[in-house]
């Protein structure tokens, strides 16, 4: 049996970490005079007790190295956990709203998907506001830690290929965990406050300045505004959350990279280079359409088409207008977007970028073979040849991921909806994305209407696609709980 | 230019044409029979189709004599990989002959969409009012499917082995002392194989001419749903005939989905492979699960009759897993469920070794075992694992390509639904349409493609991208890719 007490241990940090998160809604609230602030308070009383509870219960568990099993076990049960705590100001502040929705609202919060089922945001109390944002923002936290010292450890979906990158072999988890936080933190920290300026310049007000910076950096995408981003009707402040999205699914160790002046490694980066490529190429493609197609002037069709390419790629989902009015050919391309998702070591989600290149250096390698088979071919990335295993990870990965997207789109239609919000819907939550791609569920759509099972079957989606599945497929396997 | 001798092309193209020829010999001898029916009941198509016989002669004729070289007849690799994608094209442009030259006078993009659709056994059709359509007309469709099917059946065993496409290597005779599923005399086995797929047909017929299908509908049928194609004789699909015709085609669809090879030999040694063939199982379990499902749908949430629910989900599941696309009634107003469920279904198939298309069988239960492998992995990264198939060990060169082709099916899905998209189809049309083409199922979901002829509606590049994406599917994508890599061609 595995030892549960360094997991609970750190569930309950997390937890306690969590509480503290709290006092800002807190004090925004108290400082508005609304009447949320006590809710906030003592939920974060709440979760502090527990938090703390479960810290010096086991607190004589001296070791502090988590085995791969442990590990599992915290990144699944803290994200849970963190979703169970996060509902709480919903469900019992002002808004009252049902558990369901709440339990909705706070795992969409905190695996940064932002898919909304909340009306009139703009006329809701600042408290609550800054708390879905600050959700967002520590679900960026938890993806960073996961991706830069679980998952490649565990080698899920191939991101064995990331471990020298990250730290030395020989680190534990706690240690490694530590630098993270010194390291891609700080560089977190960092952007989020240069976005938070940015913003308040194009003319934002504080407040939705910090809430905004906080979504576009975790790629999360609550916004203060029913409207999106496009309640502003402003260029620039388009093009800083644009900046904003697209620095939160670039790899934060590139920009750690930059902060300590090492450029030649960001130039050598292929995914970085086909992130940005295919923004690019997906972007001009969709404006060159609507300029041709529907006759739109093509500065702001650019501006539109980038920002909706960003937005949909790293998962983010804040939308300037409502694309689902863009009918055919963007629609199409916006869809298969959601699948593919930002690079390895963003807070973006999806497939990742340095999969889709391993996937296509597979299947080149494959057609190669046909042609000549006793040739040995393997494939490469970043120029270095990448093991079978990796490649078949991750195909394993892929698989997978297909395999739950066909299987959340069938629940999703089986509890009533129809076949392209299903679709959408079911890809959007897996890609941890928070605007559905289809024509009748629009990026500015809110799920509020949805059946109550869907809510529930989307909810298990994000944490599924949070944890790159097999994190939690993993808890699953019978060799999972033998020793 | 053909000449090896004369520089440029490295490889043989005589065996290429030669075969070519043969195929299209034997097309122009299948049109025949539409049209000594044509004559025998005056229906007034028999010019034309004499016409595409003589025409179709003619060209397999120049063909084979072109291609004739000295020495016995052999295709290696690459000949092969020519061979499988020109064929298919070959015959199904010069099947759309009497298409276009026919009282229906079809349009060029029409008739070829038609007759490629029915040469990859797809079945999704452009034409309308095929109550009142000439009867040559009806069974020449149904017959380019059965021609279809039985090359299906003839290339997996003969053709894809031997180009190691999707993990189809292991079927292939010289390695049957690592997996051994197929028997080594190969061509004894194909003239079996084929024997069985024609009684099928005959059998079928017979049984659907006295579930009350007159004589022309029931071989059109009995030949649709062997070769799990799906032209119908009626716009209302199988919705026009009884129940018990319904459940036979039901029947004729599982077997055209599962791999014949098991009954030409049921038992080896002492074991019965059909009881110990883990694909076959897994695809009788696929069946189930989802008729269950729909089963569950349309008696709970729709409201029909249990007897009624019950037939028209097991109709649906094996009809689309078999890749047959037969309909029993539109599923316009039925909510999205059987939509999704139908969309999802079209990438998985039937088994391998079958006239089904889509992913199949196989490669899934390969996909899971990874799957399993990789959590495993996960858990012990020190640890060794390997993977089997029916209890014998996969080598690692066939993972490789089961992973590598079920990259390549999404990729060239998501090509063709983008490029629909771009000719103008709505997103649900054009991934349900691109869906229904690569997996070679035919029928597609939503108020366009998935009502009956619905096809007919499409732009002309929409039809076109489809008939290239049919021909993709049925040829598990490898050829016409192979095709367009730049390293074929040169050495």
């Amino acid at each position: 049996m595995i030892d549960l007490r360094p997991v609970l241990w750190g569930i309950g940090l997390i937890l306690s970490l969590f509480a503290l998160a709290m006092a800002a809604p807190a004090l925004v609230d108290w400082q508005a005079r609304d009447p949320d602030w006590p809710i906030f308070l003592a939920s974060g009383c709440a979760c502090l007790f527990a938090g703390q509870i479960l810290v010096f219960a086991n607190l004589q568990v001296r070791t502090r190295q988590f085995s791969v099993r442990q590990g599992i076990l915290l990144a699944v049960f803290g994200w849970i956990t963190l979703a169970l705590a996060g509902c709480l100001p919903f469900r019992f502040g002002q808004l009252h709203l049902s558990f369901t929705d709440a339990i909705f609202e706070s795992v969409a919060g905190v695996t940064a998907t932002a898919s909304t089922q909340l009306r009139h945001l703009d006329q809701m109390s600042p408290g609550i506001l800054l708390w879905r944002a600050l959700l967002q923002w520590i679900g960026g936290i938890g993806v960073l830690a996961l991706s830069a010292a679980v998952l490649p450890d565990l080698n899920v979906g191939g991101m064995l290929l990331f471990r020298s990158e990250t730290a030395r072999l020989d680190d534990r988890l706690i240690q490694r965990m530590r630098r993270l936080l010194s390291g891609i933190l700080t560089v977190y920290l960092c952007l989020t406050l240069l976005l938070f300026l940015l913003l308040w310049i194009a003319g934002m007000t504080p407040l939705t300045a910090l809430i905004h910076a906080m979504g576009s950096i975790s790629c999360g995408g609550f916004s203060s505004s029913d409207q999106s981003i496009g309640h502003w009707h402003s260029p620039a402040i388009d093009w800083v959350i644009l900046l904003g999205m697209a620095l939160g699914g670039a790899p934060f160790i590139l920009h750690w990279q930059i902060a300590r002046g090492r450029w030649r490694q960001v130039a050598g980066n292929s995914q970085l280079r086909w992130y940005l490529g295919l923004i690019l190429l997906a972007a001009l493609a969709i404006t060159l359409w609507l300029v041709i197609a529907q006759d739109a002037k093509p500065l702001p069709a650019l501006r539109h088409s980038l920002f909706a390419v960003t937005s949909v790629l790293t998962g983010t989902g804040f939308a300037t207008w409502d694309w689902s009015r863009w009918t055919g050919f963007p629609l199409a391309i916006l869809f298969l977007l959601t699948f593919v998702g930002g690079c390895a070591g963003s807070t973006s989600g999806g497939l990742k970028i340095f999969r889709l290149q391993l996937l296509l250096a597979n299947a080149k390698l494959q057609l190669r073979r046909l042609l000549s088979p006793n040739a040995v071919l393997l494939p490469e990335f970043d120029g270095r040849p990448v093991s079978e295993e990796i490649g078949e990870s991750v195909l394993g990965y892929l698989f997978v991921y297909i395999l739950s997207f066909a299987l959340l789109a069938m629940a999703l239609s089986l509890v009533g909806m129809e076949f392209a919000p299903a679709l959408g819907a079911a890809a959007a939550a897996l890609a941890n994305l928070g605007a559905t791609i289809s024509p009748s569920l629009g990026p500015l759509a809110s799920f509020a209407l949805l059946p109550t099972a869907a809510k529930w079957l989307l909810a298990a989606g994000m944490i599924f696609g949070r944890l790159e599945f097999f994190l939690l497929l993993a808890l699953f396997s019978r060799n999972f709980w033998r020793n | 230019m053909f000449c090896p001798e004369a520089g440029g092309f490295l490889f043989d193209l005589r065996p290429v044409l030669f075969a070519n020829g043969l195929l299209i010999s034997v097309l122009a001898v299948a049109m025949g029979v539409p049209l000594l029916l044509d004559l025998a009941i005056g229906g007034g198509e028999s010019r034309a189709f004499a016409a595409s016989a003589a025409i179709s002669l003619f060209i397999g004729f120049a063909l084979t004599l072109s291609g004739r070289g000295s020495g016995p007849f052999g295709l290696n690799g690459r000949q092969a990989f020519l061979f499988s994608a020109s064929g298919a094209t070959l015959a199904g442009l010069l099947g759309a002959l009497p298409l276009m030259l026919g009282s229906r006078h079809l349009r060029l993009i029409d008739a070829v969409f038609e007759s490629i659709s029915a040469i990859t056994t797809t079945g999704a059709t452009v034409m309308t009012g095929l109550d009142q359509a000439p009867a040559a007309i009806l069974i020449w469709r149904a017959l380019l499917q059965w021609l279809g099917g039985a090359g299906v059946i003839a290339a997996a065993l003969l053709l894809l082995p031997m180009l190691r496409i999707g993990g189809m290597q292991i079927f292939r005779s010289e390695t049957s002392e690592r997996v051994e599923l197929m028997p080594t005399r190969l061509p004894r086995l194909v003239g079996k194989l084929l024997t069985l797929y024609a009684g099928l047909t005959l059998l079928l017929s017979l049984a659907l001419s006295l579930a009350g299908m007159n004589a022309l509908e029931a071989i059109c049928h009995a030949m649709s749903s062997l070769s799990t194609g799906g032209f119908s004789t009626s716009d209302r699909s199988l919705a026009k005939f009884s129940s018990l015709a319904g459940w036979l085609c039901v029947i004729g669809m599982l077997l055209g989905g599962t791999n014949l090879a098991l009954f030409v030999n049921p038992k080896r040694g002492k074991k019965w492979r059909l009881l110990r063939d883990t694909q076959l199982r897994w695809y009788l379990a696929t069946i189930l699960a989802f008729a269950l499902l729909l089963t569950f749908w349309y008696w709970a949430v729709v409201g029909q009759l249990p007897q009624r629910a019950v037939e028209q989900a097991a109709f649906q599941s094996v009809s689309i897993l078999s890749t047959t696309g037969f309909r029993l009634s539109d599923d316009v107003g039925w909510g999205g469920f059987p939509q999704v469920t139908i969309f999802v279904m079209s990438f998985i198939g039937g088994c391998i070794g079958s006239t089904a298309g889509g992913i199949k069988i196989f490669r899934y239960e390969v996909l899971f075992a990874i799957s399993r492998l990789h959590v495993a992995r996960m858990l012990h990264p020190h640890g060794v694992f390997s993977v089997s198939f029916n209890r014998l060990r996969l080598p690692e060169s066939v993972l490789r390509s089961v992973l590598g082709f079920f990259m390549l099916y999404f990729v060239c899905f998501a090509l063709l639904s983008t490029g629909l998209a771009i000719v103008g189809l709505d997103p649900l049309s054009s991934l349900s349409a691109a869906a229904a083409a690569i997996g070679n199922v035919g029928r597609g979901v939503g108020p366009v493609i998935g009502v009956a002829g619905g096809y007919h509606a499409l732009p002309d590049a929409a039809k076109f991208l489809l008939a290239i994406g049919m021909l993709v599917g049925r040829l598990e994508l490898a050829p016409v890719l192979v095709l367009l890599l730049a390293g074929f061609w040169k050495d």
